[in-house]
């Protein structure tokens, strides 16, 4: 497969001659280009009520990045996770509670709740919209803290691409973009692979940080126009990476380690058919399939083999109907059912696939009373077989208050189901002092048969609260304000506060004799993030374009507050001793960075050449529970703080080719323990070549 | 006005302490001292077999807190000692583990706090190895382990209330499990927690009256 995309990457050239014309750019400002996440339905950016960011083609290309990652770390209000991939957490809320969509369907196959966002290539991504705050009225479970829809291209005007990338860790990466537009059909392929040899920034040890990664991605997407008012598009996406692992544990003192492979695949296929029967009412039929599958194979030392299966199949029908009613009104509503199901060494069996079926219907109603006033109310109903349903309601408000300053205000409530391994696990560590963690599907059935054998040795008052998980609920509401003095300058300033509920957590509910504890799972936490976010953008002058973002957060977990108001909570001083913990040193919820900042200079002339220096910085977060309790105070582990620094500079020819170099994490700043995503400084060059239409 | 305050709060600092200096010297029991015992060894790891495991002596360090010393292993079937140590299992002498009246109850508070020992309170005996008067595993007597990080932390705010091979009354109140008296961060080598565990620092008071007031 390597040899074909070399073999591809090195004809084209040859094949080709050049004939071409640059697409003319210009710095991008806000612009008022069209977003669909938001509402579910297209809008202008300037007509859409809740918080956007709408990250572009343009800017991704710029900035050298190459996965999902790369560019959504240098976002404001995002900040990377480490540990099961890399995941994204929202406005201080972990990944499980952002859904990622590609072209409105969702992806599956999380770990410990994380979507590895390395997984997804951008090579023929055309935007990614983040929306921040509950969107479940739309997007059913996991759109709680937000949701990123991954756009790819459509209606290019590029019909061959080719590029190459190369930089420290041998990382290299090769994409091909083909597209054939015509009246009838449009066509578009992405092939992409993607190779590196990973790094260790631990010194002295021989596991690395980044283990050598190949990926293959493979893009197809083919949409007919069967009439002028009825098109029917497909899909495929496929995602294959293998990884070779070499890890360490270490358990008790003893270091096992272990070498294999891992292997996961990503599958996904789309069809839709869209019919409009006239100016005012169209429809759309959507079929979604997709399966994630990871294996890890991998032998110990010892020779212990250690095998790890977890397959996620997802298959989905929906039905949209869009109905602008009048200029003041529009409606939508829609329904769907969703049979998923998950294999797992983890489950009590690999072989039994564990299902789940979902029936849910959505509607929406758009109302513009005023022409500087648009309303916006959503509900939908999600009905579960294998946990309790689940009710999601919405309200958003735009108002106009002239041309230059405009206010949002959304409320919301969304929801994330509880995850396949809350219900189903049945995993007893034999190494680890033989603890066990059973899913709530069957933890008293087994916790009975256990005790019938005369294994268990204490039941804990939790045990007898054990039932069926609920969803977990957030409610989210988002302030905002934006104000455009001119076409050179953009500011906007939001408000949020999000309220969850029911987060299930594990618990101990009792014991075997030999005291190895047993878990399983509650809906028992209760917890907040509230903040604010700033955002900038000014156009210096012609080339020049500043902008910045910054974002305020404060987490806590409720139960401990109220704990630590009530005297229960302890710490220790700096002599040893204990004292009671005040509420000035709770820090709330851990992996969180109270201040969050990005600062980019952007350069571009009119002949193409482009240039851009990005500052991010995050403050200290809190990593270990060092001090003797449970909750995080400042007496605890923190990760330092730290700016990081990237540039990048390249130009684009008139007859296609495109040369880019650039570096990132300029001043080498390494955090092997709290931030193993991020290897110290790295260069890479880019060459691409195109076919312009003419 | 400033200079005023000043003098005002400096009034109010200076009563208050004679205040409290009055409220010592009539106090009818005496104040106990607490004692700081730095680095106590608990069964401490000696070296690695061949393949990379951990190798320790398997024995207990006696401790006698009214002697305020280390007792010899000699003296491990006697009263002479009130508590054991090895790795995170603390013993006291009673029960199953000694030939005296000890015996112990882990207390939530305060070691300051912990002035007089409840009249309800129910001092356990060990019953190895089902259980221990301190009660032994993460999280559920005086201690948490960090799995991922492999540390070993005493909880805060917990103080081991003790009834010594005699039968007076003592509170001790761990520190730390680590060489130096400070629980070692995440980020310490393999090594570093290998050697430096396993080395008691606490602090303690014994009332020798036979009274549970300290």
């Amino acid at each position: 497969m390597k040899a074909l995309f070399i073999t591809i990457f090195f004809l084209l050239p040859a094949l080709v001659p050049a004939q071409l014309k640059l697409v003319n750019d210009t710095l991008q400002m806000q612009g008022d280009s069209v977003v669909i996440t938001a509402n579910r339905m297209e809008r202008k950016l300037s007509n859409v009520t809740v918080p956007v960011n709408i990250i572009n083609a343009k800017q991704i290309q710029q900035t050298g990045s190459l996965r999902l990652t790369d560019i959504l770390k240098e976002q404001p209000g995002l900040t990377m996770t480490s540990g099961f991939g890399a995941g994204v957490q929202l406005q201080g809320l972990n990944p499980d509670y952002t859904i990622i969509l590609i072209n409105g369907e969702p992806l599956v196959g999380r770990t410990a709740g994380v979507l590895d966002l390395n997984r997804i290539a951008l090579g023929n991504i055309k935007k990614i919209e983040i929306v921040k705050g509950p969107s479940s009225s739309l997007y059913g479970s996991e759109a709680m803290a937000g949701v990123i829809n991954i756009i790819t291209e459509a209606g290019t005007s590029i019909p061959l691409q080719a590029s190459l990338r190369y930089g420290t860790y041998q990382t290299m990466d090769m994409g091909i973009n083909n597209a054939i537009a015509t009246k009838l059909v449009f066509y578009q392929g992405f092939y992409n692979y993607y190779n590196t040899d990973g790094y260790s920034i631990r010194p002295n040890s021989s596991s690395r940080v980044t283990t050598p990664i190949t990926r293959y991605t493979i893009n197809q997407q083919l949409k007919i126009n069967l009439t002028d008012n009825t098109n029917v598009s497909f899909g495929v996406r496929i995602t294959d990476e293998k990884i070779k692992n070499d890890i360490s544990v270490n358990n008790g003192g003893t270091t096992i380690t272990s070498s294999g492979n891992e292997n996961n695949t990503d599958q996904n296929y789309n069809i839709s058919l869209n019919h409009r029967y006239n100016n005012s009412l169209k429809t759309s039929f959507r079929g979604y399939l997709t399966q994630y599958n990871s294996k890890q194979d991998l032998v110990t030392v010892s020779g212990d083999p250690y095998y790890d299966l977890l397959n996620h199949l997802f298959q989905r029908v929906e039905n949209q109907t869009d109905w602008n009613v009048n200029k003041k009104v529009n409606v939508l509503f829609g329904a769907g059912a969703v049979w998923e199901g998950v294999k797992s060494t983890r489950y009590d069996s690999e072989k039994i696939r564990k299902n789940n079926a979902i029936q849910y219907g959505f509607t929406q109603l758009e109302w513009s009373p005023l022409d500087k006033l648009i309303l916006i109310g959503g509900v939908r109903f999600d009905k579960n077989e294998s946990y309790a349903s689940a009710f999601s309601p919405k309200l958003s408000a735009l108002y106009k208050v002239n041309t230059k300053n405009k206010i949002k205000l959304s409320i919301g409530q969304g929801f994330k189901a509880p995850d396949f391994r809350q219900i189903y696990l049945d995993f007893t560590n034999a190494a680890a002092g033989g603890y066990s963690v059973f899913g709530t599907a069957q933890a008293q059935e087994v916790i009975n048969q256990l005790s019938q054998k005369g294994q268990i040795g204490a039941l804990y008052d939790s045990y007898f609260k054990l039932k069926a998980l609920s969803p977990e609920y957030s409610t989210g509401v988002h302030l905002s304000w934006d104000y455009e003095p001119n076409a050179n300058s953009f500011y906007s300033f939001q408000l949020f506060r999000n309220d969850i509920s029911n987060l299930i957590q594990v618990q101990q509910v009792g014991a075997y004799i030999t005291g190895a504890q047993i878990f399983s799972y509650l809906n028992i936490g209760r917890a907040y993030t509230q903040g604010f976010e700033l955002e900038a953008k000014q156009k210096l002058n012609k080339k020049l374009l500043l902008s910045g973002g910054y974002q305020y957060l404060e987490t806590g977990d409720k139960d401990q507050i109220d704990q630590i108001k009530s005297g229960k909570v302890y710490t220790r001083g700096a002599n040893g001793y204990s004292k009671l913990l005040s509420l000035s040193d709770y820090v709330g919820l851990p992996n969180n960075s109270k201040h969050k900042a990005q600062l980019k200079l952007n350069y571009y002339t009119s002949n193409g050449f482009f240039a851009n220096f990005r500052i991010l910085y995050r403050s200290k977060w809190a990593v270990n529970n060092t001090n003797g309790n449970e909750v995080f105070d400042n007496g605890d582990d923190f990760a330092k703080g730290y700016l990081s620094l990237h540039t990048s500079f390249g130009k684009e020819y008139k007859n296609g080719i495109y040369l880019q170099v650039g570096c990132d994490n300029i001043t080498n700043y390494i955090d092997a323990s709290n931030l193993p995503n991020l290897p110290g400084r790295t260069f890479f060059g880019t060459i691409k070549y195109q076919i312009f239409n003419k | 006005m400033k200079k005023a305050l000043q003098s005002f709060t400096l009034l109010v600092v200076i009563l208050t302490s004679v205040v409290a200096c009055s409220k010592d010297t009539t106090a009818t029991v005496l104040p106990i001292t607490a004692i700081t015992v730095n680095d106590i060894p608990a069964d401490t790891v000696v070296g690695l077999s061949a393949q990379g495991i951990p190798i320790t002596n398997g024995k207990y360090t006696f401790y006698s807190l009214e002697k305020n010393a280390i007792v010899p292993n000699t003296d491990s079937a006697s009263t002479k000692w009130d508590i054991a140590f090895m790795a995170t299992r603390i013993l006291t002498n009673g029960g199953t583990s000694g030939t005296g009246l000890g015996g112990a109850f882990v207390y939530t508070g305060l070691f300051d706090g912990l002035k007089t020992i409840p009249t309800d309170s129910v001092f356990k005996t060990d019953n190895a190895p089902t259980s221990y008067a301190i009660t032994t595993g993460s999280g559920k007597g005086w201690y948490t382990y960090d799995g991922l990080n492999n540390l070993i932390t005493p909880l805060a705010g917990r103080v081991l209330v003790i009834k010594t091979a005699s039968g007076k009354y003592a509170k001790i109140e761990i520190i730390s499990y680590y060489k130096g008296g400070v629980t070692l961060p995440a980020s310490a080598s393999d090594a570093d927690k290998l050697n430096k565990q396993r080395y008691y620092t606490f602090r303690f008071a014994y009332q020798p009256n036979g009274s549970k007031t300290f």
